[in-house]
């Protein structure tokens, strides 16, 4: 029998049966994929230091000594002032009469309540770095920076037994971090959900792999099949850190109509534009982005105009649980999510398709 | 959230005023999403320490690349995503 294709450097390093992350924004999902043998990441950027504490805890006594992440996003820049209420006056008239006119049209009712994309965490060095020091108050397992270089941290986290894994889009990035000496470099390519590099993950993990030294690299973006697992190993990486394939999850907490909509949907159903934020991003095409690529739509505003120009229609889109507005991030690899299955059966099913794959390729039972 | 401020020292940095460097920057916004954004200019060499460990950000002035519209004339760079030539 050979050697399990599937037991890697990441398994020994975290403890863990299979070499699959899952990044996500709901507990329970954690939960299940640290219970099935895989790792799971819980991003908190945008939580309260109480808050964060409060859901270490949770984890805990769910999952006993097993080891967990949280991730923060780490601002690397920051403009000098942040005063949202002084930009949102600066919105041309040509773009907010577009928005106006498009909210009319499409009969889009104002939110409900506060609006949540105004909440800017990651332009407050402060708040970010109050979250930070509840990570290393804490000793969680694992601290993963979703943005910005963690190298500041290093020497106090790893003094406290903590891993720190860095997440990048360009192999810069990841050589400047792992000549710091973080744990492991997430590699994560333009198929990812949301706000990703420039570089497809094709490229960018054996990128990383050969600029990283002895650091384990882990690929992201795309990643929901055990095909894709097996594909990254043999890029050179150690595992896999996956997002999109949790939204549908049985556990995950989107809105139902979302997880349909994940569910039924194949890569040409993503849309890779900057008119949500004025980044491009990765996201399931709705009504604001086919207006703002229709004829009739004026140059999209860079960020941080379109961001607040977009944050009523989604709040709202949200708020009032339109279908037929409702957008979220999700990865080129939403394709092969075709099921509400529960998070364990996606750590197995994939688990078990790598192993098929490694079986195929070489004519040898793999486990 | 804890009320006590953080501890933040500013300073000048006279080594690194006037360096040309490249940012790989970006930050959260929204409760789900973050944002990747990339600048070039110049070091002022003012910087900001927060926290301990120190967390140093330096401020780039005289932007030659920022993203369109980006409002500002200026930007605060976290130093390990900051890129100096050759690297």
């Amino acid at each position: 029998m050979a050697k399990n294709p599937l037991h890697t450097r990441l398994c020994d390093m975290l403890e863990i049966e299979f070499p699959i992350i899952a990044f996500t924004h709901c507990k329970d999902v954690v939960e299940a994929v640290v219970n099935a043998g895989g790792f799971a990441v819980l991003g908190e950027a945008m939580h309260t230091p109480d808050e964060i504490a409060a859901d270490i805890k949770w984890i805990r006594n769910k999952v006993g000594d097993k080891a967990f992440g949280i991730d923060l996003v780490l601002p690397a820049s920051v403009p000098p002032t942040g005063d949202l209420d002084e930009l949102r006056k600066q919105i041309p008239q040509e773009q907010m009469d577009f928005w106006l006119d498009m909210k009319k049209r499409h009969n889009i009712p104002d939110p409900k309540g506060r609006i949540d994309l105004h909440q800017w965490g990651g332009l407050n060095k402060e708040i970010a770095r109050k979250q930070l020091d509840v990570l290393l108050d804490e000793k969680v397992p694992v601290i993963c920076s979703g943005l910005g270089n963690p190298a500041f941290i290093l020497e106090d986290a790893h003094e406290k037994g903590i891993k720190v894994f860095g997440l990048v889009g360009k192999a810069r990035q990841a050589k400047k971090e792992a000549d710091a000496g973080v744990d492991a470099i997430i590699a994560q390519g333009y198929d990812a959900a949301g706000h990703t590099g420039p570089v497809g993950t094709l490229s960018i993990v054996p990128e990383c792999v050969a600029v990283a030294g002895d650091t384990p690299v882990i690929a992201a973006g795309g990643i929901t099949t055990g095909q894709h697992l097996a594909a990254s190993l043999c890029l050179g990486a150690v595992g896999v850190w996956t997002g999109t394939l949790w939204l549908a999850s049985r556990e995950g907490d989107n809105d139902m109509i979302i997880k349909d909509r994940l569910i039924n949907s194949t890569a040409d159903d993503t849309v890779y534009s900057d008119c949500i934020s004025g980044f491009p991003m990765r996201v399931l095409d709705c009504t604001w982005t086919k207006e703002w690529r229709s004829d009739a739509a004026p140059k999209v505003l860079g960020a941080p105009y379109q961001m607040l120009l977009s944050s009523d229609y989604i709040q709202a889109a949200n708020d009032h649980r339109r279908e037929d507005l409702m957008t979220e991030a999700a990865g080129q690899g939403v394709r092969f999510i075709t099921a509400m299955k529960p998070s364990r059966q996606i750590v197995l099913d994939m688990v078990e398709e790598a192993l098929g794959v490694f079986e195929n390729l070489t004519g040898m039972e793999a486990f | 959230m804890s009320s006590e401020p953080l501890k933040t020292t500013k300073g000048f940095d006279p080594e690194m005023a006037g360096k040309r460097a490249e940012c790989d920057g970006g930050g959260q916004f929204g409760e789900r999403y973050m944002r990747r954004e990339e600048f070039a200019g110049t070091l002022s060499g003012d910087y900001e320490d927060h926290g301990d460990p120190a967390w140093r950000w330096y401020l780039m002035k005289d932007l030659t690349r920022k993203p369109e519209h980006y409002p500002w004339d200026s930007v605060w760079c976290e130093q390990g995503n900051l890129f100096f030539e050759g690297e």
